[in-house]
């Protein structure tokens, strides 16, 4: 007897519909077989189905039995085939007919209940694009799927519920999408906190409104790092769409947890300089997405720049214009996601010490020069923000302590950049875009106009700084994330003049 | 053939005349028992509806150790299929024929707890 069941297969965020095919056949000894390029996870199967219906206590058939997942030349990876096999030999066996347009999806445990697994955000935007009326998954991944809406999710516990379900004994009710409770970003630290940078602040502040990529540049111990580490704080949260799209990435790569819901904060990646290239941009035979995709709508902080392999930099290039990486291998091609905001920070020199007011830097200018050598100069004209951190007086320091002087707190900024946020979300309603740095040449003409003094200063510092072309462009963005936080629908002389300003190429 | 205290032997023997019996009550004719060939040894050869049927048995008297099933492994099946190629050749028959298994449980009082036929195991 033939039972055809349909599930999924995810390969990075495309899904494709899968059909299992499952022959009950009356002929030959006792076996199970699985066909269709079934990866190790797919093929073990076998054993946690047989095991699983046995202590359901329900009945295995004792037949031949030859399973095929179709397409066949599709490469079947992932232990998400479990429930649908298993739903095909027993449907072949009892009298329980499986409901039409509906989805199996979920990884079977040994005691026959379903365990959470990852990928069923994908599976039920994929239900809803094909017409797909129903979708079965695990109750642990229930929640995570029943974010779309107009596809009825039926959250399984255990083979002998569904089996009941099917047979119209008991029912299951639909799972409602309920938001769960996401600690907030645990901020270490609150702007309000970093004592001075004063400058450094502001950049971050333009920065976080409009998507820019910056670069620290600072002696040891200028508070660089805990600047970086106090951006989370000021970032807006994710919108609808964003959130969604995040969702997917960490849906994709099982980083959700059971009962999980929407992503609703911005993700905050650090990786360390040891690093490797396929670890930052994403890769492998079965291709993972990476730190940047994994930063995807949020910030990929990376401390202590020059320290970074060259060839992990260089890989930077590509997804930073583009916005999205595309890991071709061999046997698939597949597209992942990465508009982050790049932020960076780096030492002067090797001792560090470079331009320091008092202490004297031991570097000759060949270090120097070697040390600087390590970013390239395409990567560092595609960081739109250098940021100076100067070091932090000590006598200042201490003043500032008892005194308590009021300080700008990360909720304070938050709010202007949200402000400055929503401004941008008006203008590209119709774009398909959040922010400002992510205007396309086109875009710029159309929402940056420049007056003519304003363009005149603009070709002005570019020949001064000898700005290249991108850069040129850049500094139109920033200058109208300026204005955006200005409240002004034009860019004027002074949201230009400070645009410039952070591109005073800084000697690192 | 003495087979006194020869346990294996003689629960194997047992298993054979009940599966000659059960074949006989479903209308296969035995044509032939214990054919030896250079292979193997073929349990039963029956006949039903012009298909010549070579069939194994498997006896055992606990599934403490596995099924009777599970005995049969892929070089038993090949030696199996070469027999059968043998016994066709011998016999000149060049029409149809199929492997069949018969698994047989025993009860402690030699009855058959369990008998169930497997047809065309090569499939």
């Amino acid at each position: 007897m033939l039972v055809k069941v349909c599930s999924v297969s995810n390969s990075g965020l495309k899904t494709i519909g899968i059909e299992v095919e499952v022959n009950v056949a009356s002929r030959g000894l006792p076996a199970l077989e699985i066909v269709g390029l079934p990866s190790k996870a797919v093929a073990e199967s076998k054993e946690r189905v047989k095991t699983a219906i046995i202590n359901s206590g329900l009945n295995f058939p004792q037949r031949r039995i030859i399973i095929n997942l179709a397409p066949a030349d599709v490469p079947k990876e992932g232990s998400c085939y479990d429930l649908p096999i298993a739903m095909g030999i027993l449907s072949s066996g009892i009298e329980c007919s499986l409901p039409q347009r509906s989805l199996f999806f979920g990884e079977l445990s040994l005691d026959g209940s379903l365990r959470h697994t990852k990928g069923a955000l994908l599976l039920a935007l994929f239900a809803k694009e094909n017409d797909f009326a129903n979708v079965f998954v695990p109750k642990a991944s229930a929640n995570e799927a029943a974010i779309v809406k107009g596809v009825n999710v039926y959250p399984v516990e255990n083979l002998n519920q569904l089996i009941k379900h099917c047979s119209g004994v008991t029912s299951i009710v639909p799972a409602e999408y309920r938001e769960s409770p996401q600690d907030e970003f645990d901020i270490e630290f609150n702007m309000a906190e970093v004592l001075g940078q004063e400058q450094a602040k502001r950049a971050l502040e333009i920065s976080a409104a409009g998507g820019h990529n910056f670069l620290m540049v600072g002696s040891p111990g200028a508070g660089k790092t805990m600047l970086a580490r106090a951006l989370p704080g000021i970032l807006p949260p994710l919108s609808e769409k964003e959130s969604l799209e995040v969702t997917k990435i960490f849906s994709a790569s099982g980083r959700i947890p059971p009962e999980g819901s929407l992503v609703r904060i911005r993700p905050f990646r650090a990786p360390h300089h040891t690093v490797s290239p396929a670890g930052l941009t994403g890769g492998g035979t079965k291709p993972q997405p990476g730190e940047i995709s994994l930063a995807h709508r949020g910030v990929l902080f990376l401390d202590e720049f020059n320290e970074f392999p060259r060839s992990v930099l260089e890989a930077l290039r590509q997804p930073m214009e583009d916005g999205r990486l595309t890991i071709s291998r061999s046997q698939q091609r597949v597209e992942f996601p990465a508009r982050f905001i790049l932020a960076a920070s780096a030492n002067p020199c090797p001792c560090g010490y470079l331009d320091h007011p008092k202490r004297v830097c031991h570097c000759t200018g060949r270090e120097i020069e070697k040390y600087s050598k390590r970013v390239s100069g395409p990567l560092l004209d595609r960081i739109d923000l250098h940021i100076k951190v100067p070091v932090v007086d000590i006598e200042e320091l201490a003043r500032f302590e008892p005194l308590k002087k009021r300080q700008t707190t990360s909720d304070e900024i938050r709010n202007r950049v949200i402000q400055a946020r929503q401004v941008q979300q008006e203008r590209f309603k119709e774009e398909g875009i959040h922010t400002n740095a992510e205007m396309k040449n086109k875009q710029i003409a159309k929402y940056c106009v420049l007056s003519k003094p304003v363009k005149q200063l603009l070709v002005q510092g570019g020949k001064k700084f000898h700005l290249s072309a991108r850069s040129y462009y850049k500094m139109v963005k920033v200058a109208r994330t300026i204005a955006d936080m200005d409240k002004s629908s034009e860019i004027n002389m002074a949201h230009m003049a400070e645009a410039l300003q952070y591109r005073l190429r800084i000697k690192s | 053939m003495n087979v006194r205290g020869n346990n294996k032997l003689k629960t194997g023997m047992r298993g054979e005349i009940i599966a000659k019996k059960f074949l006989q009550k479903k209308g296969y004719k035995i044509v032939e028992q214990n054919f030896r060939t250079k292979y193997s040894e073929m349990d039963l050869v029956a006949k039903k509806n012009n298909v010549l049927v070579f069939v194994e048995v498997r006896t055992k008297t606990n599934e403490h150790f596995g099924s009777p099933e599970q005995t049969i492994n892929k070089n038993k099946i090949n030696r199996l299929v070469r027999s059968a190629q043998a016994y066709a050749a011998y016999n000149k028959y060049f029409g149809n024929f199929r492997i069949d298994a018969v698994c047989i449980i025993l009860n402690p009082d030699s009855s058959p707890k369990r008998i169930t036929h497997y047809e065309s195991i090569t499939f």
